[in-house]
């Protein structure tokens, strides 16, 4: 289980500003004297108070007009500039949080509105593989995802946010615990399915799965590879992609890590995966890496590439 | 050939039109590419909706556990007469099969013919839209899952796991309580916390006794034993703590009450835990008791999870920062984990702690299995390897004392063992005597390097062999040569084997001694060359006096004038003779 949001942000600190308390608070206090008795209510109610000094609004990133989001280079990904950039992603069902994440509103042009949610790289291995320049998660408006390893389905709304209302995201998981909470945001959210079942037998939800666009699994199992392989072989269609996110304790503990990763994308390439490209998740998780590539590639395609 | 392809709105029966494509499985896939050219593999013969989302759930939860369900199984009957169906679960295929005669496929072409279908479903099935299979799907799915996680088969190994985390945190709870109040009535009477050790008994005190000066008229036969009462009463008069004031001693009692609340909550809780134990895991508690079995389970997820698991990781389970240091150093892996508060392990010394753990784990992993899948609900297999477990270490314990008291029979036994080894020592024979201090001079250096030793030998005896022989019969001669070309042959064998342990296989033992035997012509320092190399020195010397010829006799000879000096060793070697 993970380590309440909290601590966890305050403690990574780049995109909370946990670590840079201290400065911020200072800057914020020379801008806006006025805002002072704000600044000091939210601090005494949460232990970040690292942006203390400007939001005199609630949340962190709730700036109002000075928050600018602009579009990531994945679609359905933005990044809202702030005093920090965040990631985060359209929020799909506004005005609610999945798991406490800050939400950020942006005012149109044409006077609507629109809400993001913001997306901790620390909590999230597909935003720290975003964070870490990968190429491509094929992961955009309108695809259809299979989530393996969905667990309480953090990283699932963001991905449902991505996808969007002509999407669907699939989200596998076997622990009754999480499971429950994945099955409570995936109620609020139509195109989740939620799916509680052991991603090692594809053959149990065969008929609530239809062929996807993009598999991501995230299951941190000695036998990942395999896993994939099979969910692939059922629904991942040809010339589909995958994206793999790979805990190097989880498979052998006692070989370096890039070892670890060099196995396992051979494993992939004996599966009819192709792999195209890897990234480390390194300020974010130790000894982790993405995966990405391409399943059953076309001849013709592949040539071009 | 007919295919059965299950979609979260129904059953869809399809036609395979050519089954020829079939053959070529890597080229399946190009037929699918689009609707057109899978039309033209692939026909929907008949659908079979899901009447409602009840009658879906029913149906889909059958057939997770590949059993078809009624509706699957009329529609089959009405449209699947006399083909091949083909499925994409080969035990749904069993059971369809068995219950209605229709015969079953199912292997890769069929998975792939499957994927092809889902990737053109919308397609192929007329009068269902990708629209339509979404919500389809969703309500499905949300069904299911509301199911799955309400009829939960873990929800009894649950309670087991949060009460005996609560019983954990109660304790812990519970020490920092006890301490406070020590440490907080400690300012009015510091006496009291040498004078009664037990917590429960302190509050209770405490909380009658409230100023210290009440001590003396105040009876505390029901919380303490006669002698601690006298002694109480005394250090209350001479006490050298500070007053306090009433409200500050409210507040203390208080904080007694809450002590002795949680104790009292904590042997209810205790007791709880037990009869779920003994009722969930019978011969488990039997064997590890009640709460290392409790732990065991709740470190698993679940008894059954812990059923899946071999005996040499319950031996460590608990353990797993040992063990990864351990992997990852490369040092020796730890012993025990939870398990090591067994009380089985308790009564082991030290030395055999390993030891009974290993096979206190292999037994628990049995006892575990038999509680998670077994019919029976006694728990008799736990008491019956508790035990045998228990005759195991009292076995491993005699040994130990066996070999610490026995010390003065066990002093002749050594010097057996180095009889055997440097040949020597034995007391009737004078001129072995002569011969074992050079053997035994050498013998310890040449052990490592006996391979370069032996091949010197050899050398030796081929020469020394060869004019002795002239010396004897020519008949003589030739068995010996004969014999020596067989010697060679024989050490080589034995060079190439390494340098041979005390406790090494008979029959190169055997062979050493041929050879010994076989030299006793040689002169002096081709023999004691071989003393280096055979590990018996008696038997050259005896060879010299019974002479060359008929060395089984020979050997015969000496191993009954050993017997006569009565060392077990010979014995040995007799037995070996007698092999031989």
């Amino acid at each position: 289980m993970r380590p309440p949001a909290r601590g966890r942000g305050g403690r990574g600190g780049r995109f909370d500003g946990g670590g840079r308390g201290g400065g911020g608070r200072g800057f914020g206090g020379g801008r806006g004297g006025g805002r002072g008795g704000d600044r000091g209510g939210r601090g005494g109610r949460t232990p970040r108070g690292g942006r203390g000094g400007r939001g005199g609004r609630g949340g962190g990133m709730k700036g109002g007009s000075k928050v600018v989001v602009e579009p990531h280079k994945h679609a359905g990904v933005f990044i809202a500039k702030a005093k920090e950039d965040a990631l985060c992603t359209k929020n799909m069902v506004p005005g609610e949080s999945v798991y406490g994440e800050k939400r950020v509103s942006v005012q149109n042009e044409d006077g609507t509105k629109v809400e993001y949610r913001v997306w901790n790289p620390f909590r999230s291995k597909l935003a720290a593989a975003v964070l870490g320049g990968v190429d491509n998660i094929w992961i955009a408006p309108g695809t259809r995802v299979l989530y393996l390893g969905a667990a309480s389905g953090t990283t699932v709304s963001h991905v449902s946010d991505i996808v969007g209302p002509n999407g669907l995201v699939y989200a596998v998981e076997f622990s009754h615990r999480s499971g429950r909470d994945l099955v409570n945001m995936a109620k609020k959210r139509t195109n989740v399915i939620p799916i509680i079942e052991d991603a090692r037998h594809p053959a149990r939800y065969r008929m609530l799965v239809g062929m996807v666009d993009v598999i991501f699994s995230d299951v941190a199992q000695p036998d990942q590879a395999r896993i994939l392989a099979l969910n692939a072989s059922y629904f991942l269609k040809n010339g589909g992609h995958f994206v793999i996110s790979i805990k190097a304790n989880c498979i052998d503990s006692t070989m370096p890590a890039e070892h670890v990763f060099a196995a396992e994308v051979e494993k992939l390439k004996a599966d009819q995966f192709k792999p195209a490209e890897q990234v480390t998740l390194e300020p974010f998780e130790r000894d982790h890496a993405c995966v990405v590539g391409g399943y059953r590639m076309p001849k013709k395609q592949k040539t071009t590439s | 050939m007919l295919v059965l392809f299950e979609t979260p709105a129904g059953f869809a029966l399809f036609k395979v039109l050519d089954e020829g494509k079939l053959s070529h499985v890597e080229d399946l896939w190009k037929d699918f590419a689009s609707s057109e050219s899978a039309r033209k593999v692939v026909e929907l013969k008949a659908f079979n909706k899901f009447e409602n989302t009840s009658d879906a759930l029913t149906a889909a939860t059958l057939l997770i556990d590949s059993k078809p369900s009624k509706g699957l199984r009329k529609f089959l009957q009405k449209h699947c007469d006399g083909e091949t169906l083909a499925v994409a679960d080969s035990k749904l295929g069993n059971a369809i099969k068995e219950k209605l005669k229709i015969d079953c496929l199912h292997n890769s072409a069929v998975m792939e013919l499957m994927r092809g279908l889902r990737n053109q479903l919308t397609e192929l099935m007329s009068g269902l839209a990708e629209q339509d299979l979404g919500p389809m799907s969703l309500g499905l799915s949300h069904s299911l899952s509301r199911y799955k996680l309400k009829f939960s088969p873990e929800k009894v190994d649950t309670m087991i796991i949060q009460a005996i985390g609560l019983l954990d945190d109660l304790d812990k709870e519970l020490n920092t309580y006890a301490m406070r109040v020590r440490e907080w009535y400690g300012w009015h009477f510091p006496e009291l916390t040498k004078i009664i050790a037990d917590n429960i008994q302190y509050a209770k005190a405490v909380k009658l006794m409230g100023n210290r000066a009440n001590a003396a008229n105040l009876d505390f036969s029901e919380i303490l034993p006669e002698d601690v009462e006298t002694e109480l009463k005394e250090a209350a008069v001479i006490s050298m703590g500070t007053e306090v004031s009433d409200v500050d001693l409210i507040n203390i009692g208080e904080l007694c009450k809450q002590v002795l609340a949680l104790s009292e909550y904590r042997a209810q809780l205790y007791d709880y835990l037990k009869s779920r134990m003994n009722a969930i895991a019978p011969n488990l508690s039997a064997l590890v008791g009640e709460l290392v079995g409790a732990r065991l389970i709740a470190h698993g997820g679940s008894l059954l999870n812990l059923a899946k698991q071999p005996g040499s990781t319950i031996q460590i389970l608990g353990a797993e920062k040992a063990l990864f240091r351990a992997l990852k150093t490369k040092h020796s892996t730890p012993k025990y984990g939870l398990i090591y508060h067994a009380s089985l392990i308790g009564q082991a010394a030290p030395k055999n702690k390993g030891k009974i753990s290993r096979s206190l784990a292999a037994k628990t992993a049995l006892a575990i299995r038999y509680d998670a899948l077994g019919d029976s609900e006694d728990n008799s297999i736990g008491l019956e390897s508790r035990i045998k477990l228990e005759t195991r270490l009292s076995i491993l314990e005699n040994k130990e004392l066996g070999r610490s008291a026995g010390s003065t029979k066990g002093k002749p036994k050594i010097e057996m063992y180095e009889k055997d080894r440097k040949k020597g020592a034995g007391a009737l024979i004078t001129p072995a005597k002569t011969y074992n201090p050079a053997a035994d001079l050498v013998l310890p250096d040449a052990t490592p390097n006996k391979s370069e030793v032996a091949s010197k030998k050899r050398k030796h005896q081929d020469e020394d062999t060869a004019p002795l022989a002239e010396s004897a019969d020519l008949a003589a001669e030739e068995r010996e040569n004969e014999k020596s070309k067989k010697k060679k042959k024989k050490s080589k064998d034995t060079e190439e084997a390494p340098p041979v342990d005390a406790d090494g296989g008979e029959k190169k033992k055997k062979k050493k001694n041929k050879d010994a035997e076989e030299p006793p012509p040689a002169d002096a320092d081709g023999e004691k060359k071989k003393k280096k190399k055979s590990k018996d020195a008696e038997e050259p010397p005896s060879a010299d006096v019974d002479g060359e010829k008929k060395k089984k006799k020979s050997k015969d000879q000496d191993s009954t004038m050993e017997t006569d000096a009565s060392s077990k060793k010979d014995k040995k070697k007799k037995k070996k003779h007698a092999v031989e």
